[in-house]
């Protein structure tokens, strides 16, 4: 079994599946916020993609600049086998925690 | 709307000076797009500029958490040794955390200009952790005076320096960063060139 992921490394890594191949950083942090409804810490993103990557969980290439980044190259991601088994273990741990009930709860407190 | 706005010099030196060439590359790159077409668009030149600022600082502090949270740790440990297991002689505990907190500090530098070839980059980082320690030693030092104020211990505190000397001399560890890191990250820098030009 893969490591078990953080809510946020799942959060990154969807972001990822979700942009294709336009997942590079900026992109991530902005697919990021969106999706947590907050503003995040561009450095948070960043930790969590190196950490991923030596986790073996998605793989990163160089890519060319632009003018707007100052010619400055973007670093983009793909999700690798192991990225993919370790969201879905993730998915189905958390299914199988709220197995028999309904959602959204109601009447427990 | 865009712009072709920069911002502050100083604080992209700062993140040069804490990622590795190849992540400066991209991270600035993201950062500078972020600001451009995001942030100043929305807050104006201040409020982006804040902003990339604490970017930068987040970066920074993540690349030295582990060094400043393990001299913290060492400073902790040295205090509570001294307030629960008093002792008149000192000279063995003032040699152990000497020893540790000088060598958490020159490996700061060390580790941080290996990383990124600069020797500014060491000092920087080690007066960082340094910062880092001493929040984390201050803190668990009041928490401790919090929970443990008997004549007991309040006797052992007096007679190992006092309640200024728990509270002041971690901060002057940040001067100790500036030295020691200064002194590391030369050692790297110089380590980091012999290995790029053996390569």
């Amino acid at each position: 079994m893969a490591d078990t992921l953080g809510s946020f490394e799942q959060a990154v890594l969807l972001a990822i599946l979700r942009l294709g191949d336009d997942a590079y950083g900026r992109a991530v942090l902005s697919e990021v916020q969106v999706r947590l409804g907050r503003a995040v810490a561009a450095g948070a993103v960043h930790a969590t993609l190196e950490r991923l990557e030596r986790k073996g969980l998605v793989a990163s290439r160089l890519g060319t600049g632009t003018p707007i980044r100052g010619g400055r190259p973007r670093r983009f991601y793909r999700m690798k086998s192991g990225g993919v088994r370790a969201l879905n273990e993730a998915r189905a741990a958390v299914d199988t925690l709220w197995r028999g009930l309904e959602f959204p709860l109601k009447g427990h407190v | 709307m865009t712009t072709d706005a920069t911002p502050p010099e100083w604080a992209e030196r700062i993140l040069r000076a804490v990622l590795t060439p190849t992540d400066f590359a991209t991270v600035s790159g993201d950062l500078l797009e972020e600001y451009r077409e995001t942030v100043y668009p929305a807050r104006g030149q201040h409020g982006a500029d804040l902003w990339y600022i604490v970017q930068i600082v987040g970066f920074a502090m993540r690349s030295v958490a582990v060094w400043g949270v393990l001299l913290g740790l060492a400073v902790v440990a040295r205090t509570a040794f001294d307030w629960f297991v008093p002792t008149a002689d000192f000279s063995v505990r003032s040699a152990i955390s000497t020893y540790v907190g000088l060598g958490l500090l020159l490996t700061t530098g060390f580790w941080s200009a290996w990383r990124s070839g600069s020797m500014r980059s060491g000092a920087l980082s080690a007066v960082l952790a340094a910062a880092i320690g001493a929040l984390i030693s201050v803190t668990a030092a009041a928490g401790m005076l919090a929970l443990f104020h008997d004549p007991q211990t309040m006797k052992a505190i007096a007679g190992s320096g006092g309640l200024s000397e728990v509270f002041t001399l971690p901060i002057t560890l940040v001067v100790d960063g500036l030295i020691l890191g200064a002194i590391g990250g030369a050692l790297g820098a110089a380590a980091n060139l012999r290995l790029r030009l053996n390569v």
